[in-house]
């Protein structure tokens, strides 16, 4: 049990191993460092990117054609950081469009998104002294369910021919609907999904896409705010890190199994506890330390001794799982 | 006496059994606390509002936080004591998920009246006005209205002790019969027929992306042939046999045949540009809830 466990894998991380946390932190500390030091006045650089630079463009384009500028911050089910992040991007695109006089459409999935979004659209065009151009009905709440959305969305992408078309956020099988519509009507699109999945149909229907953590560069790129500056310099730190930790996990490993053909073994590690093996055998890649170290507890049914409840049926040490 | 241990499935402070008078007036009381504390927020000062929200924000965050780092218990049981301080903190934190999680679903119930409050007033609107297109307007009201009413009615016959009678067809009543016609027989199907469209819009969007236009284009277009090419059996056998003469799997030919030029594709290119795409989306969501969680985040993309 318990006591079997070797002290240095940590016992009460059994579960999901020290490691993560401790490089949960690490990431943490890189961009608070970040941030830290873009405050202070450090100059830090940003490379150029084509969808931030084309927002000004599909703007203009919209006001010269008289047409609005359609935006949707995905089908996120309540105001997350993707959510924010959406926001931030189509503040900036309000933003010129407030300036120019321009009309916006702000599609929104749920409650919660079109009551955040009406506040910080409210507050860009007061910011930019144009309070009274500000249309309460330019921020919609549509439908909260996802094939009513898409046919609302492009609904109003016909009817209203959107000009510019902006869709940033969560997106799932309705993207490609909201791509195919726009592009039917000739609107310049920008889009961007944190699914992977999706991604591939925007590149195939839009002008512009953002991709990956692209999308998170965005508010940095386009305000560059310090703190947003730091922040984005922190998670290239970040994205270094986990770069070197797999290179030394390839390395690790290929040295440990062996660089042409894989060592033999006569032990074996059985959870927290290594146990002889009757026959040696290859080592296998659940045998050497890196993985070890990730996955410290194979066994989900590992029983662990405690004192039960008074009156408890069955007083079974660990039963019943750990949900 | 610990508050989150009652968050058991059995009845206690949080929840009532369905359909009863209890439930409701905890739902009342609920309501006039949750309309209490905007009151209280909206009548705080100005300048003590942004404080305010920076420390709940901090205050829920933390929460999560504390719950991620926090050791949590291997295989705890139903009736497992905590052996220590450690467990003890974490039996509580992992108690305490219950109640927290649904003050999320708590807050969007109260957002959500708003966002009916906007489609009513903009439709409602339009036809009144007889603005552009308004009878689309008169289509979605008269649906929300009947999808609210029969929702409702069929909500309200199903709950005590008719909920175990009502899983009987049999059973079922105008309220009913109404809600499955107007979700199962409508709402459903309109939603699969939306679904369905994304087939044709495929098509046209691999028409437009897969035209030769560069070098990048042309590989998309090559990669892509391969990978659809490899997925039709006839295709494969034909390739694979025919052509390649069925090569052992240990020759250097096995290496060309269709599926095995589909796999690596997928495993050396697909699979890693995934990941390097997943990492740097994880990595700036971890750095847009930082700034959020500490409030360094300045909404509205102010400079």
């Amino acid at each position: 049990m318990l006591s079997e466990i070797s002290s240095w894998r940590g016992a009460q991380y059994l579960d999901s191993g020290w490691l993560g946390p401790a490089f949960v932190v690490m990431l943490t500390a890189f961009i608070l460092v970040n941030i830290r030091r873009a405050g202070k006045g450090k100059d830090l650089y940003i490379r150029r990117i084509a969808g931030l630079n084309a927002i000004d463009e599909a703007v203009g384009r919209a006001t010269e054609m008289g047409r609005p500028v359609l935006m949707v911050p995905g089908l996120s089910d309540t105001v997350n950081a993707i959510v924010v992040q959406a926001l931030n991007i189509f503040s900036y695109v309000s933003r010129i469009a407030a300036r120019f006089s321009n009309p916006i459409l702000i599609c929104c999935y749920s409650a919660a998104i079109y009551t955040v979004g009406q506040e910080v659209i409210r507050d860009v065009y007061q910011q930019e002294g144009a309070g009274d151009k500000y249309d309460a009905d330019s921020v919609r709440f549509i439908s909260d369910r996802q094939f009513a959305f898409a046919a609302g969305v492009s609904g109003l992408i016909l009817r209203e021919k959107a000009a510019a078309t902006f869709f940033m956020g969560e997106f799932y099988a309705e993207s490609l609907i909201f791509a195919e519509t726009a592009n039917s009507i000739g609107a310049i699109q920008i889009a961007s999904s944190t699914e992977a999945t999706q991604t591939p149909f925007f590149i195939a229907a839009c002008d512009y896409v953002l991709i990956g953590d692209e999308f998170y560069a965005a508010s940095a790129y386009l305000t560059r705010q310090p703190v947003l500056v730091g922040s984005l310099v922190g998670q290239d730190w970040c994205k270094v890190a986990i770069a070197a930790t797999f290179v030394l996990g390839a390395l690790m490993n290929s040295i440990q199994l062996g660089p042409f053909h894989h060592k033999e073994v006569s032990e074996q590690r059985v959870d927290t506890v290594v146990q002889p093996l009757e026959q040696p055998r290859l080592m296998k890649v659940s045998d050497t330390f890196m993985y070890q170290l990730f996955n410290p507890q194979e066994d989900k049914e590992l029983k662990i001794d405690r004192p039960q409840k008074p009156g408890a049926a069955t007083p079974t040490a660990g039963e019943g799982g750990g949900e | 006496m610990n508050l989150f241990l009652q968050a058991q499935p059995q009845y206690n402070l949080w929840n009532a059994p369905s359909g009863t008078g209890e439930l409701f007036l905890k739902m009342f009381i609920g309501l006039v606390i949750g309309i209490g504390l905007i009151f209280a927020f909206m009548a705080a000062p100005t300048q003590m509002r942004r404080p305010i929200v920076a420390a709940f924000t901090f205050l829920a965050g933390l929460f999560y936080v504390v719950l991620y780092f926090w050791p949590s218990p291997v295989n705890r049981g139903p009736s497992d004591l905590p052996r220590d301080f450690v467990e003890s903190v974490s039996f509580t934190l992992e108690d305490a998920v219950n109640v927290v999680v649904p003050i999320t679903n708590i807050l969007s119930a109260f957002l959500l009246g708003l966002g009916i409050y906007s489609l009513f007033r903009i439709h409602f609107r339009k036809v009144v006005h007889a603005q552009k297109d308004w009878g689309f307007s008169v289509v979605l009201l008269v649906s929300m209205f009947l999808m609210i009413v029969f929702g409702y009615w069929d909500w309200l016959t199903t709950r005590g002790p008719n909920e175990i009678l009502m899983e009987n067809q049999a059973n079922w009543g105008f309220a009913n019969y109404g809600r499955d016609l107007l979700f199962n027989g409508l709402l459903q199907q309109m939603d699969a027929g939306m679904f369905s469209i994304i087939a044709f819009f495929i098509l046209s969007a691999a028409y437009r992306a897969f035209r030769v236009r560069s070098v990048e284009a042309t590989i998309l277009l090559i990669t892509a042939l391969i990978m659809m090419l490899s997925l039709m059996g006839a295709v494969t056998y034909f390739v694979d046999s025919k052509v390649l003469g069925d090569p052992a799997p240990n020759s250097m030919l096995y290496n060309f045949t269709l599926t095995s030029v589909a796999s690596w594709i997928k495993d050396t290119f697909q699979t890693s540009s995934l990941r390097g795409i997943d990492f740097g989306v994880g990595i700036g969501a971890l750095a847009m809830g930082l700034r959020l969680w500490l409030s360094l985040e300045k909404q509205g993309g102010s400079n």
